[in-house]
């Protein structure tokens, strides 16, 4: 949508907002009333999420356009937004609760991709079990995916826990695509026994940059004196790359040890260096960097 | 002749901070060598550079503010008081960049340096500005380790009820904001919360350099300068994040600002922006802020919501909403539960688990100020109303908006 399309929308959305507003239970014959447009239905959807919560003849007629899978994607999409929306009013919402995760449990294998995509999202936020042996299955067993494995490697590090540990370690040694791999080592990043893994990617040059920031967090976290050990390192290595020692430069600049660094005269050189050379960006974190320590 | 000026009646450097409210503050002799008794009179200005913040003055609890206050103080070392106020539409945009001067006819005879510390639009901030909030967020989180870990886990489903089952809704979010603040500033007194203005687009967040550019599935990408990039929560590292809108030139639809404070004159109305626009914000996007449980691991989540308090704190402005005595400035159905009424201390500052409150109270007490006293270690509702001491000083919460005027 473009900026002048959103604001003209915007516009008739106000001028309607602004103008005597309907009554809810109106305003809902719309939402289940299939001689509606698209856009007549959307905007009774989500003009006022409460009110689809507070009877159950209104919460049943959304639920009902959610599950249905010849009604619109559009208003399909709105009826699960406007869930979504009351859902953050929990007083209202709570006694809905039970009947809208069974519905969406009931829809995470729709046809639809962006609706099942979305539906799997909410349910793995909410620790669903159910959910999260789905994703599992389809990355074990490709004829089972509901979403791309990248997708369902991200959505089970909501939750983790040792069965979505052992298929992420399959991913990073059998990864089907480089992001599935990512993904697959940001779930690991909290494994203790994933260490050795992320000391090795750290050191490895031929490893994405993005792979190896992963691994130095991951290896702060289960190893926490190996952050500074490998940034500085990284810092010292003239053939680094520089987005690598960015990065490393970053690291130490937030979370090093102050003691530490004051007394390492090679290290405050190396940067010292990177503060006349590199991006704007990279000048500007080494320059803060030495101020700190009166350089 | 010297003098002495004391901010927020206090001579520490960490009480050099003031809003668009009046601060208390004094001045005395300290040294009266030169000065003719009983009494010398002092003018007190405020000198910055134009883009900087600016200050006013005034000497008593009313009254108009101005540019510059001449006050008798006594040679003899008494204290005299006065105000010192941000002068709205000039928040600063770095410590200290905002001095007062005092002098004794041309001789300059004491100063002091401060800041004018105002919450602002996010998408305007300077880069300074960005990165020092998102540095001081990084160190709170410390790669999950850090304090931050309690924000998170304040505002999960095991607190649902509290932060979002009433009324309260708008009271518990403000005092969660404030006390996450005063953490941050603990770090960096510079920094004060951004808002996400959710009804405009916002260019300047949604990069690589403040809170990350979603890929197609929605992790956050970070350049490699940006401290976000090792952000972790509940052992997982990065930010799941997708938005439904087009981040670069669109915003989420939903009431606009002059919708949401037309929504009506009494808090009743007004409280049930909790849907629209607070809910919807939050569900324009797929990944973790979508959900109550999650919202808290993305820092987005904390901007959306000084907007929501903003917007509050604008319809109260506007209406008149202070006072908790006044039926209007809140819902007092009797039917509201607990910590949603005006007189009950809010969970988890108050530390109460057990019974109808959640099992565990996560953070302790609400991180106090070196600047004002409240809204005290373990808030009560009411104590979130008069955030800027419009009604009793000594309420105050020591933060503003660079739009909400103090009165």
């Amino acid at each position: 949508m473009t900026k002048k399309s959103k604001a003209a929308k915007s516009q008739k959305s106000a001028s309607k907002k602004q103008g005597a507003e309907k009554k809810p239970s109106l305003t809902f014959s719309m939402v289940a009333n299939s001689q509606g447009t698209v856009s007549q239905r959307v905007d009774a959807l989500t003009e006022k999420p409460l009110a689809a919560v507070k009877s159950d003849k209104n919460l049943q007629s959304v639920l009902k356009v959610l599950r249905n899978e010849k009604e619109p994607l559009k208003v399909r999409l709105a009826a699960l937004q406007t869930l979504q929306a009351a859902s953050f009013s929990v007083d209202v919402f709570e006694q809905s609760r039970g009947d809208y995760i069974a519905t969406l449990r009931e829809i995470v294998d729709d046809p639809d991709p962006e609706l099942r995509q979305r539906v799997l999202g909410i349910l793995a936020r909410e620790k669903d079990g159910y959910a999260q042996q789905k994703l599992i299955e389809g990355l074990q067993h490709p004829e089972k995916q509901l979403v791309p494995p990248e997708k369902a490697l991200q959505l089970l590090s909501y939750d983790v826990h040792a069965n979505s540990y052992a298929v992420a370690r399959e991913v990073v040694s059998k990864p089907p695509n480089e992001v599935a791999r990512r993904e697959a080592l940001r779930l690991l990043a909290a494994d203790a026994s994933s260490a050795p893994l992320f000391e090795k990617i750290l050191r490895d040059k031929d490893e994405l940059a993005e792979n190896r920031q992963i691994a130095a967090s991951a290896l702060h976290a289960l190893k926490p004196e190996k952050l500074q050990e490998n940034a500085r390192e990284i810092l010292l290595d003239k053939t680094e790359y520089k987005e690598i020692k960015a990065t490393s430069l970053t690291a130490l600049a937030q979370f090093g040890d102050e003691d530490e660094i004051r007394k390492d005269k090679a290290l405050l050189k190396s940067v010292d260096r990177m503060s006349e050379e590199g991006t704007t960006k990279v000048k500007q974190t080494a320059r803060r960097f030495l101020s700190k320590y009166e350089r | 002749m010297n003098v002495e000026l004391q901010i927020n009646n206090s001579t520490t450097a960490a009480t050099r901070f003031v809003t668009w409210a009046p601060s208390p503050c004094r001045i005395r002799v300290t040294n009266p060598s030169g000065a003719t008794p009983p009494a010398v009179n002092v003018k007190l200005t405020g000198v910055s550079a134009a883009s900087a913040g600016a200050v006013v003055f005034r000497q008593g609890t009313t009254g108009p503010f101005s540019d510059s206050l001449t006050l008798p103080v006594p040679v003899n070392g008494t204290s005299v008081r006065f105000f010192v106020a941000g002068k709205f539409g000039r928040p600063s945009v770095n410590n200290e960049d905002v001095t007062i001067e005092a002098r004794d006819g041309t001789t300059l005879v004491g100063s002091i340096r401060l800041m004018v510390r105002i919450r602002k639009d996010a998408n305007k901030l300077t880069p300074g500005e960005r990165d020092r909030f998102i540095s001081a967020l990084a160190q709170l989180n410390n790669q999950g380790a850090g304090r931050f870990a309690d924000f998170r886990d304040m505002h999960t489903d095991a607190g649902d009820l509290e932060a979002h089952g009433g009324p309260g809704f708008l009271p518990w979010h403000r005092v969660y904001l404030l006390d996450l603040e005063r953490e941050l500033q603990a770090i960096d007194p510079s920094v004060s919360l951004p808002y996400w203005r959710f009804d405009k687009a916002a260019p300047n967040i949604f990069t690589r350099e403040f809170v990350g550019v979603s890929d197609n599935i929605g992790t956050v990408q970070f350049s490699p300068t940006n401290p976000l990039q090792f952000w972790k929560t509940d052992g997982v590292q990065g930010i799941n994040r997708r938005p439904h809108f087009d981040t670069a030139s669109e915003h989420p639809d939903l009431l606009t600002e002059a919708q949401t404070l037309a929504r009506g004159t009494l808090f009743r109305q007004f409280r049930e922006m909790q849907g629209n626009p607070h809910g919807t914000a939050h569900i324009h996007f797929g990944g973790s802020i979508a959900n109550i449980d999650t919202a808290a691991k993305d820092p987005l989540f904390f901007m959306l919501h000084c907007n929501v308090d903003r917007l509050w704190a604008k319809w109260q402005r506007a209406v008149g909403r202070f006072n908790s005595l006044q039926a209007s400035s809140y819902d007092t159905r009797p039917t509201n539960r607990i910590g949603h009424r005006l007189d009950n201390t809010m969970w988890p500052w108050n530390g109460i688990t057990g019974g109808q409150r959640p099992p565990t109270a996560p953070g302790g007490t609400m991180a106090p100020s070196p600047c004002v006293a409240a809204p005290g270690l373990q808030p009560k509702v009411q104590d979130s109303l008069d955030y800027q001491g419009s009604i009793n000083a000594v309420a105050c919460m020591g933060f503003d908006y660079d739009d909400v005027k103090f009165a």
